[in-house]
């Protein structure tokens, strides 16, 4: 709001300046005095006097007036007729609409300055011409932004709820849709009222805009040209004063626009290119070493009332050539915990505690540098949405190709060649058609296949699959999983498979984790979870979905938000079996190689 | 191919659409246009003169016919003689058409060269020392007007430092260094808006483009950074720029003709002023078709470029 009322306040001041001209303690704008002409001081005209021995600051103020006079009448009406075209030709439609959006579309034809220039010529110059085609000009920006908003608001249920009342369609105009386009259409008025403020100046420079003896800033500037040696401040102050009116009335545009357009959340996080190193050691492990273990894993992020962690303390382990699944509802931190073993974290958000060992290495406090070469080497990711995901710009052979050339030294005729053969690999037919097809020409599950292609490319030991059928046809679904099986299984790949739906963990993983509000809830094999849940989320989970293939629907309530979260047991205010004893947190407690987060599993179980 | 004879005959249609608007803008004025065209305060014109425009206007043919011969004459390049001085104005165009050619293509050169790489780089360091002065100058050089700055400009390097001529031209045969020499103030006049505009426009597609999801995947293969900006970021980032340039041709235009008078840079725009200010409505017609032209050129070239930018366009 700070940046709205800054270039407001000065907008207001200068508009009210402008308008109490004439009652304030000025010398005549147009009184000449030729004998004190270009004088730089003299009592009652701080700012001196110009060629003709006028008081420039009289005429700074009186030329504010007539500038502004000529923008608020020209966005004025361009305001209300253009808004009145836009209603009737978005109402009506038809014909009306023909007449209202082409005649916007004739005029955007002649760059501005110009269709003015040609309307000067037939009627002369002088402030009515002026305020006439500045007010054409403007006319588009209404007709279309009005005619844009009332198509969207006719389909709103409210007016068809009039509608269907019998109210008759002036009224349904003037009481339920003008309300509603108020907020765009005052932002064409901020935005005509600037850009005329900037035309009428540059016309009355050329000489064709208002007409002497009246003072204008532009006429003002033009006439000191001539002296500008002599007296250069003759020329700097309505310089300084039309750039400074026009700079705050752009803020104020900018700040009113986002004001106005709700849908514009606050600003970007800040961002940065290279991630930053992170500090934290943990001791070496004991025995076999896994392909990915991790240990702690928290992650941060700064958000306007504090620091949420949509990722607390999640460990987990994965051996070469197995699958591990890591389950949980929408908001449970599962994606957030992958992408930030990839190094992939949003920049907003940090990895604050944790190791993740890749072979031994951890990656949360590798080098970027490091990590990137393995990034797409030994470890890759699938994401979720493919047609995202894919770059719409390139075709998915190239894209294929680059992942190829980004880690191995191989000339770009025997990259794209093999490219194909990954194509070919993940199952689509036709491979060398495919490869030069862009990203929009093909079906989701193949763009999903592109997706795998790329990630295997280097024959990656570790890949980490965030959801990669959420987005797809059911028909689809399975042949991806299929196809992600074959691979694991062909390849030696360490699979992390990230999904909401049980049915998938049932029918590929080995081990699994449940994850709720960023916490790990339940661990362990499949086999064992599945038969035996300890959590209670954990058994909600599996009988709320009995076949796993929808999102669990049945557990009563939602995720809290992280800002949010219960102070005991996470879980506890949607739990039945909730007690006193869940308002302390639980501890993550190990047993028979399964693990558990919750103080009441010993009674449960039985 | 289809999509490209679809656009070219969507121009060649405005195109029309311009020339009848500009054809009946002299008829749509109130009273007698020749009358109009004559009187100058509260003067009313001479009866005999009124008559002698109306005839050189063609005013007492049928309007249809006015106005098949103004068709056929844009056909054949015929834009009628002055009003002044009997002067072609198709010749006075082929004339002056270069010059302002030439400071329109300085100048956004000028602009895509420096505002390209700086709203990218301000983008990539958001928030950072660069991105912050950077995004002052483009808020000031979009509120400076173009004379305003143009005559800044004369009066700083011109009068007070004395480094540069305030103005003026030299054909390029005949002096190519004092051609560019003069070239560069006005050029640079001319880039500002645009500049300012690009830069802004720039920054936050870049930044919007660095927030997608295939600039994660980019960055899930291993690639380096540069090429991650290069190819995943820039790329899809200047999609939505050539748009915006395209619709801020208009404005370059028109701030073209008032650079030229500012630096007497002489293109078409001292014809055109000069026309305005005598009312030579033939001169002043056929410069506006001129520049409407070029307009509708400059945005048929956008689109191309768009469109190769974009493959989403032309083959779906």
């Amino acid at each position: 709001m700070r940046r709205l009322w800054l270039p407001a306040g000065f907008v207001a001041l200068i508009v009210l300046i402008a308008a109490a001209a004439p009652l304030l303690p000025l010398m005549d704008p147009v009184r000449q005095d030729v004998a004190n002409r270009l004088v730089a001081y003299l009592p009652g005209s701080p700012m001196g006097r110009d060629e003709f021995g006028r008081d420039v600051m009289s005429r700074l103020i009186w030329g504010a007036r007539s500038s502004l006079a000529v923008a608020f009448a020209s966005a004025a009406i361009a305001a209300v007729i253009g808004t009145a075209l836009g209603l009737l030709g978005g109402w009506f439609r038809g014909l009306a609409e023909v007449l209202a959006i082409r005649g916007a579309d004739v005029v955007l034809c002649f760059p501005p300055v110009l269709l003015a220039l040609l309307v000067v010529t037939l009627l002369g110059p002088g402030t009515g011409t002026l305020i006439l085609v500045l007010s054409v000009l403007y006319l588009p920006g209404f007709i279309r932004v009005s005619f844009a908003e009332v198509l969207s608001a006719r389909s709103q249920d409210y007016v068809e709820a009039v509608r269907a009342l019998g109210a008759r369609t002036p009224r349904i105009l003037l009481r339920t849709v003008l309300p509603n386009i108020a907020g765009p259409v005052l932002v064409q008025v901020s935005l005509a009222v600037a850009s005329a403020v900037v035309l009428e100046s540059g016309l009355s420079f050329l000489g064709l805009g208002v007409v002497p003896p009246t003072p204008s800033w532009g006429l003002m500037i033009r006439g000191a040209r001539a002296t500008m040696e002599q007296a250069p401040m003759l020329l700097l102050w309505p310089c300084l004063a039309l750039t400074a009116t026009i700079l705050a009335m752009n803020l104020l545009c900018d700040a009113v626009r986002d004001v106005a357009d709700k849908r514009g959340g606050g600003g970007a996080p800040k961002l940065r290119l290279v991630d930053r190193l992170l500090p934290g050691l943990f001791p070496a492990p004991a025995a076999p070493r896994p392909l990915l273990d991790v240990q702690g894993l928290t992650v941060e992020i700064a958000v306007p009332g504090g620091i949420i962690r949509p990722v607390e303390d999640m460990s987990f382990r994965l051996d070469t050539g197995r699958t591990l699944a890591i389950v949980g509802e929408s908001g449970s931190g599962k994606s957030m915990a992958a992408t930030a073993i990839m190094g992939l974290l949003p920049p907003a958000a940090r990895v604050a505690d944790g190791v993740a060992r890749f072979d031994g290495e951890d990656l949360l406090r590798m080098p970027e540098a490091a990590r990137r070469k393995l990034r797409g080497g030994a470890m890759a990711m699938v994401f979720q949405d493919p047609m995202s995901s894919l770059n719409p710009v390139h075709r998915v052979g190239d894209q294929v190709a680059e992942a190829i050339r980004a880690h191995r030294d191989v000339p770009a005729a025997k990259a794209s060649a093999e490219a194909v053969g990954l194509l070919k690999r993940v199952g689509i037919a036709d491979p060398d058609r495919r490869a030069r097809a862009y990203p929009h020409e093909l079906s989701g599950g193949m763009r999903q296949r592109v997706m795998i292609a790329m990630a295997i490319a280097n024959k990656p030991r570790l890949l980490i699959a965030d959801e990669p059928t959420t987005a797809l046809d059911v028909t689809v679904q399975a042949a991806i999983l299929d196809l992600l099986a074959d691979l694991r299984r062909e390849e030696g790949m360490g699979l992390v498979l990230i999904t909401h739906s049980l049915g998938v963990v049932a029918e590929v993983a080995e081990d699994v984790v449940v994850m709720y509000a960023a916490q790990v809830v339940e661990r362990g094999p499949v086999s064992q979870v599945f038969a035996n849940p300890l959590h209670p989320y954990t058994r909600a989970l599996l009988a709320a979905v009995p076949d796993g293939d929808i999102e669990p629907e049945g557990i009563p309530g939602v995720v809290p938000r992280p800002d949010r979260w219960p102070p005991g047991c996470r879980f506890a205010p949607r739990c039945t079996f909730a007690t006193e004893a869940c308002e302390t947190p639980p501890p993550l407690e190990e047993v028979q190689g399964q693990a558990v987060r919750c103080v009441r599993w010993r009674e449960l179980r039985a | 191919m289809w999509w490209l004879a679809r656009r070219v005959g969507l121009s060649l249609l405005l195109m029309w659409v311009v020339a009848s608007i500009v054809f009946l803008a002299l008829h749509m004025v109130p009273g007698d246009p020749a009358e109009m065209l004559l009187s100058t305060g509260g003067a009313m014109p001479d009866a005999y003169a009124i008559a002698e425009l109306r005839e050189r206007l063609g005013l007492n043919r049928p309007i249809l016919e006015q106005y098949g011969a103004f068709l056929y004459g844009l056909t054949q390049g015929d834009l009628g003689t002055s009003l002044v001085d009997d002067y072609p104005v198709s010749a006075e165009i082929a004339l002056r058409l270069p010059r302002t050619l030439e400071l329109i293509l300085a100048g956004t050169l000028l602009a895509v060269l420096v505002a390209l790489p700086a709203g990218t780089f301000a983008a990539v360091r958001q928030g950072g020392a660069f991105d912050r002065i950077a995004s002052s100058l483009a808020a000031v050089l979009q509120a400076v007007p173009v004379f305003v700055l143009g005559t800044l400009l004369i009066l700083v390097l011109a009068q007070w430092l004395r480094w540069m001529p305030a103005g003026g031209y030299v054909p390029l045969a005949e002096d190519p260094m004092r051609h560019l020499v003069l070239l560069s103030l006005p050029a640079i006049a001319v880039a500002k808006g645009l500049a300012a505009t690009i830069f802004r426009m720039t920054r936050a597609s870049v930044l919007d483009a660095l927030s997608r999801d295939h600039v994660r995947t980019a960055r899930a293969k291993g690639l380096t950074p540069q090429r991650v900006l290069r190819r995943h970021v820039v790329r899809n980032a200047l999609i939505p720029v050539t748009t915006v340039l395209g619709l801020q041709m208009g404005t370059l235009l028109g701030g073209t003709v008032l650079v030229e008078y500012v630096f007497n840079w002489p293109g078409l725009s001292t014809p055109l002023l000069r026309a305005v200010e005598a009312r030579d409505y033939p001169m002043v017609v056929g410069i506006v078709i001129t520049v409407s032209g070029l307009f509708l050129l400059i945005n048929l070239a956008m689109d191309l470029i768009y469109a190769a930018l974009d493959p989403r366009i032309t083959r779906s």
